[in-house]
């Protein structure tokens, strides 16, 4: 189906931002994953969405993977020219520039057999294909090329959070998928080197065979190969030159910061016992000891003298051995009423408390005196006997006899 | 021998593990102009005085008496700054030799992983981190700005070797991958696979 330049200009002019969406998105897109696009880069004037959608298919911007499929993906040609549009390189792999130079070699097999044969319309054709071959290796190269420099500045200037390690690999895939092969296929020894070598060798050849007499044809693409050669050649040493101080000083931070994750993780796994012998950064210590001065002596003897050594507190941690006096003076006193209640009634208690207890001396025999007499089951009273002696066992009381009986 | 300028002083600092660095002048310009001189002088007392590559001096810490305690607290503090870093996607080297940093600021305690480690080395607080710089400025590795403010100096560039070493041997990488000075080649299969 024919599409109209005009209306197919007016529609991408009118949806800039949804051509763009379409471009960064890769792969296939199904209806669903098409129409939220359509909804998230807003629509242009009061057009609606279904519109959008049916016109994306009408203008042939997106086609289906395969007829009557649900799932789409955005036309090759419109790839392109939004590629082209929007300032947008996409790199060509090494695979695509391979391909070129093969399809060169058998260019140079159908040229070489053309002019054995004098076969000059083939020949014509021949170096019309290499002329074009020549076109789209120059152009590839110079789309990678753009789209590595776009890589390198987007390092140079990208605000948002990527590890060190993330960005380290993103490099070295650059590095590793597109410039040192390229570097390999363009180099001086390489294999585009050789075919083209080939390829103008065979140029020469067809100019000297005097049937083919297109030499304006021939000049042109003797000057594209040596253009190409030339171009490839500089264009990927200088992205080498670009991205080889990024990818050192990226492999360097990546290694850095693997070393200290490393470290990191250690010591949450194994904790800190026998982390640092192995992961703690040395540093020399040398223990200076100085010899004690004369005052320093002096200090310390007179510390000794003036402070003769004592022995410190002993805090008793157990229970004492012996039965305290006061505890045996209280059970006996306590004993006293029961002991003299089988004697009642008694005729002189204190000289009951001096036979009966010779070992104890007055205090005691004065404390039991009185626990008696002020006893509440006793009653005492005074005899009218002499006075008499009492001994104790450690002196004598002079006293008045005291009767004791039940109360 | 005996004339060798700044003898005392720099065998002062340097037994105690100081890394003498270009913000030790005058001393750091004579050692730095007679370093085998210095060298010759200390190796017979046992003492191995390493030029960095870098251009920094210190004594070689193999032949320390002992390790002192607060090393492993300056290693986590500093791996876990470097992993910081990493992780932001900063050139590490570049992000922490040249620019000025407020302990305040420090990520150390941002992140609950970050506080288990450093509790780990017994860092509780600001108040530790502030201790474990008080450190490394006795090492060399740092120099305060002011009460709050700090920077790195070269010497610092012993922890990146650090985190090297250990990236190698735990990666089982081969020697050309230390060999991040000048003259490398372009990666080798082995990178691809980081």
């Amino acid at each position: 189906m024919k599409v109209s330049p005009q209306t197919f200009f007016n529609f991408c002019a009118a949806h800039v931002p949804l051509l763009r969406a379409l471009q960064e998105r890769v792969g296939e897109l199904s209806e669903a994953d098409a129409r939220r696009l359509i909804r998230d880069s807003g629509k242009a004037d009061d057009e609606l969405p279904e519109t959008t959608w049916r016109r994306l298919r009408e203008l042939q911007i997106l086609v289906p993977t395969e007829p009557g499929s649900d799932f789409y993906f955005l036309a090759p040609p419109v790839d392109r020219l939004l590629a082209y549009l929007l300032d947008e390189a996409k790199a060509a792999t090494p695979e695509i520039i391979r391909g070129y130079i093969q399809s060169l070699e058998a260019l140079g097999k159908q040229l070489s057999r053309a002019i054995d044969t004098d076969d000059l319309t083939v020949v014509r054709l021949a170096l019309e294909e290499i002329q074009q071959t020549l076109r789209r290796i120059y152009a590839d190269l110079d789309e990678t090329h753009r789209a590595i420099m776009t890589e390198v500045a987007r390092y140079k200037t990208e605000r948002q959070t990527v590890s060190v390690r993330d960005k380290f690999r993103r490099i070295v895939h650059w590095m590793e998928r597109y410039v040192n092969p390229m570097l390999d296929i363009v180099r001086t020894d390489g294999p585009m080197r050789a075919t083209f070598d080939e390829t103008e060798r065979l140029l020469n050849r067809a100019r000297e065979h005097g049937l083919f007499n297109d030499l304006p044809a021939l000049e042109r693409n003797l000057r594209h190969l040596r253009l190409v050669q030339r171009h490839s050649l500089r264009v990927f040493q200088q992205c080498r030159r670009e991205l080889q101080p990024l990818y050192e000083s990226l492999r360097r931070s990546s290694f850095i910061a693997e070393g200290a994750a490393v470290a990191l993780e250690r010591l949450r796994r194994e904790g800190p016992d026998g982390w640092s012998e192995r992961h703690a950064i040395g540093a020399y210590s040398l223990r200076w000891l100085h010899v004690p001065a004369d005052n320093a002596i002096e200090r310390a003897l007179r510390n000794v003298v003036e402070h003769p050594p004592e022995p410190a507190p002993v805090l008793a941690m157990s229970g004492e051995d012996d039965i305290p006096a006061a505890y045996l003076h209280r059970l006996w006193l306590e004993a006293l009423p029961d002991n003299v209640r089988n004697a009642l009634p008694v005729q002189d208690l204190l000289g009951w408390v001096v036979s009966r207890y010779p070992e104890r001396n007055t205090d005691d025999a004065l404390a039991g005196f009185s626990r008696l007499v002020f006893h509440d089951e006793f009653s005492a009273k005074f005899t009218d006997g002499v006075s008499c002696t009492y001994e104790t066992a450690d002196g004598t009381l002079d006293a008045q006899p005291v009767e004791l009986a039940s109360a | 021998m005996s004339e060798l300028p700044h003898l005392h002083e720099l065998f002062d600092r340097l037994r105690r593990g100081y890394h003498l660095s270009p913000e030790d002048e005058p001393m750091f310009s004579v050692v730095s102009a007679n370093h085998e001189a210095y060298a010759a002088y200390f190796a017979p007392l046992g003492l191995k005085l390493v030029r960095h590559p870098r251009e920094f001096f210190y004594f070689d810490p193999e032949t320390a008496e002992s390790v002192p305690e607060t090393l492993p607290r300056i290693a986590v503090f500093s791996f876990i700054l470097v992993d910081h870093a990493a992780n932001d996607g900063r050139p590490i080297e570049d992000y922490l030799l040249n620019q000025h940093f407020l302990i305040s600021k420090l990520p150390h305690f941002s992140l609950d992983r970050y506080a288990t480690l450093l509790r780990q080395v017994e860092v509780e607080d600001a108040a530790g981190i502030r201790l474990v710089l008080k450190q490394m400025e006795r090492l060399g590795w740092v120099k305060f700005v002011g009460d709050e403010e700090f920077r790195f100096l070269r010497p610092f560039h012993r922890v990146f070797d650090k985190c090297l070493e250990l990236s190698a041997v735990g990666s089982s990488r081969d020697n050309e991958t230390l060999s991040s000075e000048s003259g490398q080649k372009l990666p080798g299969s082995a990178a691809v696979n980081e």
